[in-house]
């Protein structure tokens, strides 16, 4: 049976952008790469899963960020539970290039909990209604505003003690 | 008048300036040329076998035929685990030593052996034309300089790494732990697969109650339903060296890509330990609460999280207006001139309006957004009818009714309450015995149709105040 969408005009049109969406998600641009390969992969294997086009960018949506939170797993001993400043840095390259001010926020937007993280990186990056971040995410919309409202709390206070390092 | 608390994208405060920026600073560093070479999308196409079905298929015909297994060199080896009632593990071929290392793959570093040193295990890919094969796991073992090797079934030979190390069967050693992680699956889904060095060789565990130790939303067999499907939500992670897998106590509805679950739940959690026979045997479950970042053990009598119904929210009437900026944004108000009619502003060049057929029509000042969200929506009621509800959703420029739809009616009155919270959300609860009432939240099921999803049980101190909902 022919695939429903055609994976090979999804790569061209939206590899870019959901490798970005993962590297936020991730943070490293090994992990993000794989993640998104691996949403590809999936896709290609149940083409059927998928039966209009228009849907297919939401379908991958899903999977990366599915993926991604698996990626995360992975570290989960190390990262779940360690305080924020265990948290791997960017890597050189990235702090080369990222403004200060970013590279604040980037980290601390790395100690919110996955779900905090997900909500806040598709509402305020990938530019998603709530209905399609609780589509996305399984969640219920009210779930999408408390973690975002929460998320927004849990960042302002992780960049305060930076704040006023950097004053010093 | 402003329906919202401000926490929508529009109204930007300086944290979220600061976070777009930042966002959108750390995406661009992504640029087109950093990119590997993309795969071809033929070479992404995957088997979707589960590994587990080819171990018990070849462990079953090893059992039927009651053969020992000849491994790649020809020696014949026995079974390590004798007994026909258990799980039985088999021994790995001696294949791939040929193959390249897999691609993405990170070498996975721990103590197979159990002499303080670490062996790094590489991950040899089996070449297949769908990136489908198997991979084989070798390395030299760092007391004896012995070369060892396994051969583990991931779905795919891209970006093969390891899960933190486990000692499950408290020798002193470490076991290897990898995954099956199936993508495909709405919610994820997978399994761990942990090897053991037993005999030279890195030998895949067998899991004694395998369907508690995966990962994903679990169907309850029998509850499908036209709109939706009751869901169990099992977990499995390593934690400080250990094993742990969980299910939740209780199952949640999953339909239409949404799974209504609350923010708590109460999980039973099993520790796995490895035995001699090389099988995984879960412990006792143990009763954990799981929450968005913490899981602590249960309390005294530990309930599930109140379904979501409060609180309720306001509403406007004739000659009112309300202006909506949660989410879809327009402003809405009820006029009367003749008859009663809703007017509906979404843009300088697009108003609506819909007649209503009842006396005394109220509008609530949220929008049902549990049902609609992509365009204008209303709960429309009655000051003079109270169990008359109707929900009006935006279908270009017209406003059409939502027929309900699956297990239960929308009503009011009696032992059928419904109410829209502040959060946006249509809920009912039906009244069962002990004074313990049911609790449902509608979502839309098709273009015109909405359908209630059961959300758990809920018990009022006053039914006619929901926000003295408690558990029950």
């Amino acid at each position: 049976m022919e695939p429903a969408v055609d994976i090979t005009e999804l790569y061209a049109a939206h590899w870019l952008s959901l490798v970005r969406m993962a590297v936020l998600l991730v943070d490293d641009m090994a992990s993000a790469e794989d993640v998104v390969q691996d949403a590809f992969a999936a896709l290609a294997r149940r083409p059927e899963a998928v039966r209009d086009p228009s849907r297919a960018l939401a379908y991958l949506r899903v999977s990366v960020v599915n993926t991604a939170r698996s990626a995360l797993r992975r570290r989960r001993t190390a990262r779940a539970y360690s305080p924020p400043h265990d948290l791997s840095p960017p890597s050189p390259e990235d702090s080369a290039v990222l403004a200060e001010e970013h590279r604040a926020v980037i980290a601390a937007l790395h100690t919110l909990a996955p779900r905090q993280r997900e909500v806040l990186v598709l509402r305020y990056w990938s530019h998603l209604s709530e209905s399609e971040i609780a589509r996305t995410l399984e969640i219920s919309q009210g779930t999408v505003k408390s973690t975002a409202s929460r998320a927004l709390v849990a960042l302002e206070k992780a960049l305060q003690p930076t704040s006023v390092k950097e004053e010093r | 008048m402003s329906t919202t608390r401000g926490t929508g994208p529009d109204m930007a405060s300086d944290i979220e300036e600061r976070l777009r920026a930042a966002l959108m600073a750390r995406a661009e560093l992504v640029r087109p040329e950093d990119l590997s070479p993309l795969a071809p999308v033929d070479d992404v196409r995957r088997r979707s076998r589960s590994p587990w079905v080819l171990l018990v298929a070849a462990a079953a015909v090893l059992l039927v035929l009651g053969v020992v297994r000849l491994v790649g060199d020809g020696a014949p080896r026995e079974r390590l685990a004798p007994d026909p009632k258990d799980p039985q593990i088999v021994l790995p071929d001696d294949v791939g030593r040929d193959w390249k290392v897999a691609d993405l793959s990170t070498p996975a570093e721990l103590d197979l052996d159990g002499d303080g040193r670490r062996e790094k295990v590489e991950f040899l890919a089996e070449p297949t034309k769908q990136l489908d094969g198997r991979i084989r796991l070798q390395t030299t073992l760092s007391s004896t300089g012995a070369e060892t090797h396994g051969i583990a079934e991931l779905g795919s030979t891209i970006g093969t790494t390891a899960l933190e190390p486990v000692d499950a069967d408290d020798d002193g050693d470490q076991e290897l732990v990898l995954w099956y992680d199936d993508v495909s699956a709405v919610g994820g889904g997978g399994h761990p697969l942990v090897f053991d060095l037993r005999d030279g060789l890195l030998v895949q565990a067998v899991a004694e109650e395998p369907d508690l130790l995966v990962r994903g939303n679990v169907p309850v067999p029998g509850s499908s339903t036209e709109h939706y499907e009751m869901v169990r939500i099992h977990d499995y992670w390593v934690e400080d060296g250990q094993l742990f897998s969980s299910r939740s106590a209780r199952a949640f509805p999953a339909g239409n890509m949404t799974l209504m679950r609350p923010e708590t739940i109460v999980m039973d959690r099993w520790r796995w330990t490895l035995g001699e026979d090389g099988v995984l045997r879960a412990s006792d479950p143990e009763c954990v609460r799981s929450g968005l970042e913490s899981l602590v053990p249960c309390g005294a009598q530990e309930l599930d999280e109140v379904p979501y119904v409060t609180s309720v929210a306001d509403t406007i009437g004739t000659g009112e207006a309300a202006e909506f900026t949660e989410g879809y944004r327009f402003t809405a108000g009820i006029e009367a001139i003749a008859d009663p009619r809703v007017v509906v502003q979404v843009s300088d060049s697009l108003t609506i309006t819909h007649g209503l057929e009842v006396a005394d029509p109220r509008i609530s000042t949220v929008q049902p957004m549990s049902i609609f969200s992509d365009g204008a929506s209303l709960l429309v009621t009655s000051a003079s009818d109270p169990t008359w509800l109707q929900v009006l959703v935006q279908d270009g420029d017209r406003l059409r009714a939502l027929e309900p739809a699956g297990e239960i009616e929308l009503e009011n009155r009696g032992d059928v309450r419904t109410w829209l919270t502040q959060e946006g959300a249509l809920v009912t609860v039906v009244a069962a015995e002990d004074d313990t009432w049911h609790a449902w939240q509608w979502m839309l099921v098709s273009r015109t149709e909405m359908a209630a999803l059961p959300t758990g049980p809920v018990c009022f101190d006053d039914v006619d105040d929901p926000s003295t909902a408690r558990s029950c």
